[in-house]
């Protein structure tokens, strides 16, 4: 696998989308390869940042108690 | 209407949409808030959504993707009451969105990446909240509540080729945003455009 062909898979391995013979290859081409490796690990630290910055906000409380009381209600 | 029993159906209904459904509200809320913009329309879209699918519990196959099911619910009640209400009904073509990558500018100044620690909740909020919608739904679902590309192209009725292109397109748009950002802030030098 050559870089190009590796870094169009980018993130569709990093969101774990691919048959597991592509994911060998690529993590083969990525140890061979700092460029290639240096972009992905940016990527996935960008993905991972995303997500936790995202997930700390819920639903409030009283959104809880009030679909609670609709439902004993039907 | 029935009266509940002490252990009769309306009981085992009820206790298994909470054990299965309920446990998706704050992800069904999160949406509901990039989707609608606001905390009272998200409040309002998320009851319904909820009322909605105990409604009709019994087509839900027990066991199966909850999660993907309440949200495509949702994302059907936002389209069909909110959408004309909220802040960026607008949908783009994605032929105009300039490709561009953050890393390529950044792989001499901080490859690392080590300026996002620096970007604040808010800020990352506010930048997926400037998304046009189409984008802004892929990566809320993919990056922030984990679905997968199928979970996604169900919700979304598109086919998982779409899919893929929004979330590259959603994802250049909101890094180059936090990128922006963090030059104006003076986090990183950047390139000098």
């Amino acid at each position: 696998m050559n870089c190009r062909e590796c870094v169009e898979h980018l993130y569709d391995y990093l969101d774990k989308e691919l048959t597991p013979a592509v994911e060998r290859e690529i993590r083969a081409h990525l140890e061979d390869c700092p460029p290639c490796g240096e972009q992905f690990d940016f990527e996935a630290l960008f993905l991972k940042f995303v997500r936790a910055r995202c997930r700390a906000q819920g639903a409030p409380p009283e959104l809880r108690r009030r679909i609670l009381r609709e439902l004993l209600d039907e | 209407m029935t009266t509940p029993t002490a252990s009769g159906p309306t009981d085992d209904k009820r206790a298994s949409f909470e054990r299965e459904a309920l446990v998706h509200l704050d992800s069904l809320y999160r949406v509901a808030l990039r989707l609608t913009g606001n905390p009272a329309d998200a409040d309002d879209l998320v009851q319904e959504t909820m009322l909605k699918a105990y409604r009709s519990w019994h087509q839900y196959q027990q066991g199966t993707n909850a999660k993907g099911w309440l949200l495509t619910i949702l994302r059907n009640a936002f389209i069909n009451e909110y959408r004309r209400r909220a802040r960026h009904p607008e949908t783009v073509d994605v032929d105009v969105v300039e490709p561009f990558s953050v890393f390529e500018d950044m792989q001499e100044e901080d490859p690392q990446g080590a300026f996002f620690d620096r970007i604040v909740d808010d800020q990352v909020l506010r930048a997926i909240d400037d998304l046009p919608e189409q984008f802004r739904e892929a990566v809320v679902l993919s990056d922030v509540e984990g679905l997968s590309y199928q979970e996604i192209a169900k919700v979304l009725d598109v086919p998982v080729g779409t899919v893929k292109s929004r979330l590259f397109r959603a994802r250049q748009m909101l890094q180059r945003k936090l990128y922006q950002y963090a030059v104006d802030q003076g986090y990183i030098k950047g390139s000098a455009a």
